[in-house]
């Protein structure tokens, strides 16, 4: 009996180093589910999943119709990230399926699609429920006929060189990437109107969206740069998606391929991809871009106290500090644009803070002569950072009834034609009552 | 119709004048507390355009009490003229007690509303 208490007190002392999962100390993930369509692809894209062990996270393979997975047991997640690299899927096995999935991204956890040509309808309905469109046509491609790649047989022009990459350093990395990623696969528009989706590799204007085994015989339904080869999401929650419409791109034969683009004498040793795809990888897996404000402080000019509420015209400080994750540790944030409302249906009070570059944002105003419920906002939303907002509510009282001030020189006509009309009561008083 | 001269209005001023004379000291005394009442109400009206309405809530006490006392004493002018009929069952001293009531409670709200 004794040794079995001393089990169950092990087991349970124990238990929090067991509990090694996404926290939000590091938000980066740790577990990764990449669905496959076939276990060739395991070894086949090797170089893209060696780059992301080596980063440290635990990548578990299986088949997409495997019929034991799952990605919640008992309520809980078991994984901080899905990767679907399996186009040609038309049902998961187990327990996934297209709002299994929603779930898993409106909890906050990530995923990576690869679609191809003649992807399924599965892969089609994902790629819709996170905000882009796969072309309708199950057998179209991206064509270029001015900016493919070159190579030895002068094929139909599916293998696109592409350079047109979004100017972002938080997305791609500071490093520029210079030689052109090459693609290969179905092209997929994003909806201008939804703002949480951006193109990360365009198609060139050239490019067009069609079957290249049959004649064009009606004008193709994408053309130009409105052909999005790889898209990013992320949505309000910060789960960040990634879209690509070719499996290939993150073959290791594409990694390692020479490419040059036709019509330009330079030729790479090495195709942007693995630069293009680790760093797109670092991004999405929050390894990069990834904000947090804490220690939100607001107090009167010269007192170190929170108030419970202020007084118009006030004069108020408030300091935020903010860190972005390096991929190791939180570094402070530093930028000039972040920006503080003092809000009460519309902001009152709109003021830039100032930073001391060591993750600490200050400011200070005074409060507006409008009493009222007001909120200290902070809403950041910039390219490739997860998007901050704050708020912190506060209540603003008018003067009391002996805060006014008195005595006011201004005033002194006033109190004295008050006091002459007293004066000249009693007098009158006198003089009208003895005048008879 | 008779043009208007300057005679006109001089023998009219004069009438008036020749009038007034008549009037008891007592009701004269009324008028120049009267005047001097709306007078000061004057001044601080001109005052206030200049400086602008900051202690609005001065302001507005010191110019009410003033209107305030003119509207009272005139009052008291109406109630205690003899040749004035609606009021012969008043007496004086009634309405004499009647105006420094309501002078007291004048006075009490200016003071509170002085600032």
């Amino acid at each position: 009996m004794a040794k079995f208490l001393l089990y169950i007190t092990l087991t349970i002392s124990l238990l929090p180093f067991f509990a090694v999962s996404f926290s939000p100390e590091s938000p980066i993930d740790r577990r990764v589910l990449v669905l496959l369509d076939d276990l060739a692809v395991k070894s086949s894209h090797s170089l893209f999943f060696d780059s992301l062990k080596s980063r440290g996270f635990e990548l578990e393979f299986k088949l997409a119709d495997d019929p034991n997975i799952g990605l919640q047991r008992y309520g809980q997640y078991l994984y901080d990230a899905l990767v679907l690299f399996c186009p040609s899927v038309e049902r998961f096995g187990g327990s996934i399926n297209v709002a299994s999935i929603a779930d898993f991204v409106d909890s906050g956890h990530d995923l990576i699609i690869a679609a191809d040509t003649n992807a399924s309808d599965l892969i089609r309905e994902i790629s819709t429920e996170s905000g882009v469109d796969f072309d309708e046509n199950a057998a179209a491609m991206v064509i270029d006929h001015t900016g493919y790649a070159v190579s030895n047989t002068d094929g139909d022009h599916t293998l696109i060189a592409s350079d047109d990459l979004i100017k972002s350093d938080v997305i791609l990395g500071s490093k520029n990437i210079e030689a052109p990623v090459l693609f290969q696969g179905i092209g997929h528009s994003v909806n201008p109107a939804n703002t949480l989706v951006l193109q990360v590799l365009a198609a060139s204007p050239s490019a067009y969206s069609a079957n290249p085994q049959s004649k064009l015989s009606n004008p193709p339904s994408l053309t130009g740069s409105a052909i999005s080869l790889v898209s990013v999401i992320q949505a309000r929650n910060n789960a960040r998606i990634v879209v690509a419409g070719s499996l290939s791109m993150f073959s290791n034969r594409f990694f390692r391929s020479g490419v040059q683009k036709a019509g330009s004498s330079t030729k790479y040793q090495k195709s942007g991809n693995q630069e293009f795809l680790t760093e797109l990888s670092k991004w999405v897996f929050h390894e990069r871009g990834h904000l947090k404000a804490v220690n939100v402080r607001h107090h009167k000019v010269g007192e170190s106290d929170e108030p419970a509420m202020y007084r118009i015209s006030d004069d108020l400080d408030y300091a935020v500090e903010i860190y972005e994750w390096s991929g190791t540790s939180w570094e402070p944030y530093v930028a000039n644009d972040v920006q503080l409302q003092f809000y009460m249906m519309s902001p009152y009070v709109l003021k830039t803070l100032s930073t001391d570059k060591k993750g600490l944002y200050s400011t200070s105003f005074k409060v507006p002569d409008v009493y009222g419920v007001f909120q200290f906002k902070v809403e950041y939303q910039r390219l490739g950072y997860t998007s901050l907002s704050l708020s912190k509510q506060i209540p603003v009282r008018p003067f009391r009834h002996n805060e006014y001030e008195r005595f006011l020189p201004a005033a002194y006509p006033y109190y004295g034609a008050s006091f002459s009309m007293m004066a000249g009561f009693f007098i009158f008083t006198v003089v009208h009552l003895y005048s008879k | 119709m008779a043009r208007s001269t300057s005679k006109d209005a001089q023998a009219l001023f004069h009438s008036l004048r020749s009038a007034y004379v008549a009037t008891p000291s007592s009701l004269k005394i009324i008028d120049l507390y009267v005047g001097f009442a709306v007078f000061t109400a004057i001044i601080q009206v001109v005052y206030m355009a200049f400086v602008g309405s900051f202690p609005f809530n001065s302001f507005l006490s010191g110019v009410l009490s003033c209107v305030g006392t003119a509207v009272l004493a005139v009052c008291l002018r109406i109630q205690v003229n003899k040749e004035n009929k609606e009021f012969k069952d008043l007496p004086p001293e009634r309405a004499f007690a009647d105006f420094v009531l309501c002078n007291l409670v004048l006075h009490l709200v200016i003071m509170n509303f002085l600032g």
